[in-house]
């Protein structure tokens, strides 16, 4: 990033944003005693095209451009946005967050500082912004046919193109400056299915910190395979038995479980707040000795990937539980401070118009000791999840569920019958306990998952290897017999 | 926002389109989010931006910006249109035929407060301070690990201009309290619950300390929850968990699922659908209520219209492009407010009825799958046992398929949620497949 004018800020000073506007609303922003205040600008630019009935016949596109002013005080946070990037605009925010504290002004940085040598994580070789519009749609329609004519039973095709560029600017009053262009793209395919009258849905999403090459022919391929079979494969389906049983769980996507039975509840400010079912377990066995799960932000091109995070923090990786032990909580700069440890690099938020919160990024566990076909083969009845839609968690509570979109029964061993649209509910550290075996077949889903909380959505990703839990309850139609 | 939205307008003539709708929007929130004894966040914010429905020689595009700089106002606009002119002609795309718009009712919806100015900080304070007292002074309260509570009110002013002939604006105006609360329970768990209340009229806000007190009593009530047998059992559903489930009927009732075959619902036009008590109208005029509106999202003039009748399917809700596209009428482009037919009973008559059964406070994740009808939800809630709320049951989950539940509908409550737009009553179901131990 180079000096210039601006003062080293590069991407917003097309906005008018300089050392002195961030000097003065900073000043704002501290009149009344907070310890801590930081800017949020953001200008984030999204396009998408869809098709439906064979045709690419609409476009989507948005612009956000605001800053969020947050102010804090211990843990405590005053917050305020504007889309107008004035000084007046700015003012109005920072006033409003200044709020929070009541006591005599702090002082704000002289100099500010850009900071420089952030990784690299994003796969961009030419901006989205330069990509024309004739560069996308063959994608779509590509998609399209290669679905129709994959199988006769497909009756209807959606798909969604999206890219988006967000730049952010964090400048906070420790007289730090960070920005950050942080590319998206996504690609959904949907298809209705019908055979002897009845229907099916199912599809697939891919979704990437990437350019337009990432939509190689492989990459097509394996969407049109998947979104068909995942569909025409439900008509096969019976309903999954309803009770307490072994479940399996595939490569992939299952790192959901993980994400709601652990990775909510390690958020550090769930457990500062003290409600958490983690709170003040740090040090304590959780899991098998075989069992590792990271959070990190550092896969170059992951959805779960980010340079920094929206507090300007570098996204590391993080020891969620190591050999079997609950090691570290997910940290913003709040949270860190109340623990007196370093940030995580997990202060997220949706955007300017939100403060941030501890948030995962890319969750998974690691490889371990056993086999997939030893692990299948273990189970007498039970059955193999494979792919999934959506799960929430209680965190204090601990139980937690999941949605099985695609599975199959387990019988004496061997994957038979396929079942749908299940939902799986437990307990976290009861599940974790639980998890008795693990394979060495990890894989990160390329699936673009967004996770909310408390009103806010981020991007991020997740993985498993294949793993076995002992029991956990399967809310299936059938009692078990 | 008048000035912004013709404006915007203009533009888009200008820059080549031969139609266009625009909705300026201009929202106000403010919150105070309290905990255990202070405050833990503030927030106040006016946001504002500008959407855009171009049509453009045959195509079509959905556009919005935060950034009304006039000059880069002008860019967007001309870069959405030259963006919607790489699409393929869609001849079902069309403004809504201005005969629709036409006959708005003539009743004063009262969605906007006019105390709303007169609200301070010091009264968020006061009145989320005043909810966790009310919590902690619940029998019991030596439980509580801790009390989150929270005030927060939103003034939002829309306006919606066509270039055929539509011009309609809202302002509305609502005031939230909230409070949530964690306990400890004996093997570690931290079980937690909530509770709320939200009015359009700040003066009609109930007493905060009810708010506190019910998030801490059902918190409290939490305690020592434990897993059920597998069975099948009657399932009483609390109206205020309610909506999940009607809203999985409703989903499938829409233009684009029902066009691209995506819906159970499809051709059921007409039949029975669920059993005599499911008697449920949509009706956008509810004075105060959540999802009142004149017009709806196209600028179509509101109206009451039965969703069903005794179990009978009487509508679909059909937008103009989804409309045109099957070949029918719209109707409207989303649903409003709930109205149900409302049974005589509160919610604890319909469980001594009960005597044998499960009462369902809460969903925990699951789905429904509009396709096919089929649904699996997590729930929480308690054993009925004699009529009476007897032990806590969690980590339980509930399958069955939409086509067949509506049916075992057995009676409905005579106590709508009336914070939220559903306004769903107490519903109790016969036959439902729990899974658990």
């Amino acid at each position: 990033m180079s000096l210039g004018p601006r003062g080293g800020i590069a991407y917003f000073s097309r906005f008018g944003v300089d050392e002195a506007l961030i000097r003065h609303t900073l000043a704002t922003a501290l009149a009344h005693g907070g310890e801590y205040a930081d800017l949020f600008f953001q200008h984030s630019v999204s396009n998408s095209f869809g098709l439906e009935d064979g045709e690419v016949n609409r476009a989507f596109a948005s612009v956000e451009l605001g800053v969020g002013v947050r102010v804090v005080r211990g843990d405590q946070t005053g917050y305020g946005f504007t889309e107008d990037l004035t000084r007046e605009g700015l003012q109005a925010a920072a006033r409003t967050a200044a709020a929070i504290a009541d006591g005599p002004a702090r002082e704000v940085p002289q100099r500010f500082h850009v900071s420089s040598g952030l990784p690299s994580r994003y796969q961009v070789r030419q901006r989205w912004e330069d990509v024309r519009p004739e560069q996308k749609l063959p994608i779509l329609n590509e998609v399209n046919q290669r679905v129709f004519a994959s199988d006769p039973r497909v009756r209807k095709v959606s798909i969604g193109f999206s890219d988006q560029a967000s730049a952010i600017l964090i400048a906070d009053s420790t007289g730090r400056i960070v920005e950050d262009v942080q590319p998206m793209t996504s690609l959904y395919v949907s298809c209705v299915a019908e055979q002897n009258g009845k229907r099916e849905a199912g599809g697939y999403n891919v979704a990437a910190r990437s350019d337009i090459g990432y939509y190689n022919p492989d990459r097509i391929s394996r969407v049109v395979k998947e979104a068909v079979e995942r569909t025409v494969i439900l008509f096969e389906a019976v309903p999954a038995p309803a009770g307490e049983m072994p479940v399996v769980l595939a490569a992939g996507s299952s790192g959901i479980l993980l994400h709601e039975a652990i990775g909510h509840g390690m958020e550090a400010d769930f457990n500062r707040k003290g409600v958490s079912i983690y709170a003040d377990k740090i040090g304590k066995p959780i899991a098998k000795s075989f069992v590792n799960i990271v959070d990190e932000g550092t896969q170059e091109g992951a959805r779960g990937a980010i340079n920094v995070d929206d507090e300007g923090n570098v996204a590391g990786r993080t020891n969620l539980v190591q050999d079997g032990v609950l090691t570290t909580y997910l940290h913003d700069t709040i949270s860190a401070k109340h623990y007196g440890v370093a940030p995580t690099g997990n202060g997220r938020r949706e955007s300017y118009q939100y403060a941030p919160m501890p948030r995962m990024r890319s969750t998974y566990m690691l490889p371990g000791p056993h086999r997939r076909e030893e692990i299948i083969a273990s189970v007498k009845k039970g059955i193999y999840c494979s792919n999934f839609t959506n799960g929430q968690v209680q965190i204090g509570a601990g139980d937690f569920t999941f949605y099985v979109k695609n599975g199959y029964m387990i019988e004496d061993g061997k994957l038979t019958r396929p079942i749908k649209d299940v939902n799986i509910i437990g307990n976290g550290p009861k599940v974790l306990e639980k998890v008795d075996m693990v394979s060495d077949d990890l894989t990160i889903d390329e699936g673009g998952w967004t996770c909310g909380k408390d009103g806010q959505s981020v991007p991020v990703s997740q993985g498993m290897p294949t793993v076995r839990v002992a029991s956990i309850t399967v809310g299936g139609q059938a009692t078990k017999g | 926002m008048k000035e912004i939205a013709h404006g915007a307008v203009a533009i888009a003539k200008a820059k080549g389109a031969s139609e266009v709708a625009v909705r300026a929007y201009r929202v106000r929130d403010v919150s105070v989010q309290w905990r255990d004894g202070k405050i833990e966040q503030i927030n106040e914010s006016t946001t504002r931006g500008v959407g855009l429905q171009l049509y453009v020689d045959g195509r079509y595009s959905a556009v919005s910006t935060s950034d009304l700089r006039p000059d880069a106002l002008d860019v967007f606009i001309g870069d959405s249109v030259a963006m919607t002119r790489t699409l393929v002609v869609d001849p079902f795309r069309a403004l809504p035929d201005p005969k629709l718009y036409a006959g708005q009712a003539s009743v004063d919806l009262k969605l906007a407060d006019p105390d709303y100015p007169t609200v301070t900080p010091e009264t968020r304070r006061r009145l989320a301070r005043e909810m966790e007292e009310a919590s902690r002074s619940v029998p019991g309260a030596g439980a509580i690990l801790s009390v989150t509570t929270g005030f927060s009110d939103t003034r939002a002013e829309m306006l919606r201009v066509t270039s055929n002939g539509f011009e309609g604006g809202r302002v509305d105006t609502s005031f939230w309290t909230s409070a949530q609360v964690t306990v400890k329970d004996a093997d570690g768990r931290r079980p937690e619950d909530w509770s709320a209340a939200g009015v359009r009229f700040i003066g009609e806000l109930p007493p905060v300390a009810e708010v506190g007190r019910d998030a801490a009593e059902r918190a409290l009530a939490r305690i020592g929850s434990a897993k059920g047998d597998s069975t099948v059992l009657p399932m009483a559903l609390d109206n205020r968990a309610a909506g999940r489930m009607v809203g999985a009927l409703l989903g499938p009732l829409h233009g684009q699922v029902l066009q691209q075959k995506r819906s159970f619902l499809d051709g059921k036009l007409g039949t029975v659908v669920g059993s005599e008590r499911l008697t449920l109208a949509d009706d956008p005029l509810v004075v105060k209520g959540f999802a009142s509106r004149l017009f709806d999202g196209e600028g179509l003039a509101a109206r009451r219209m039965p969703v069903f009748d005794r179990g009978v399917l009487k509508t679909y809700f059909i937008d103009t492009y989804y409309g045109r596209k099957m070949g029918v009428e719209p109707t409207t482009a989303g649903s409003s407010n709930g109205a149900w037919a409302l049974g005589d009973k509160p919610q604890a008559e319909l469980l001594a009825d009960m005597k044998d059964g499960i009462l369902v406070t809460g969903f925990l994740g699951g789905n429904s799958n509009g396709t096919t009808g089929d649904f699996s939800f997590g729930v929480q809630g308690y054993r009925i046992r004699g009529g009476q709320i007897a032990e806590p049951i969690g980590e339980m989950n509930i399958s069955g398929n939409q086509t067949d539940i509506w049916k075992r509908l057995a009676a409905v409550g005579n106590d709508p949620y009336s914070y939220s737009p559903g306004r769903t009553p107490t519903l109790v179901f016969d036959g439902v497949q729990f899974a658990g131990n």
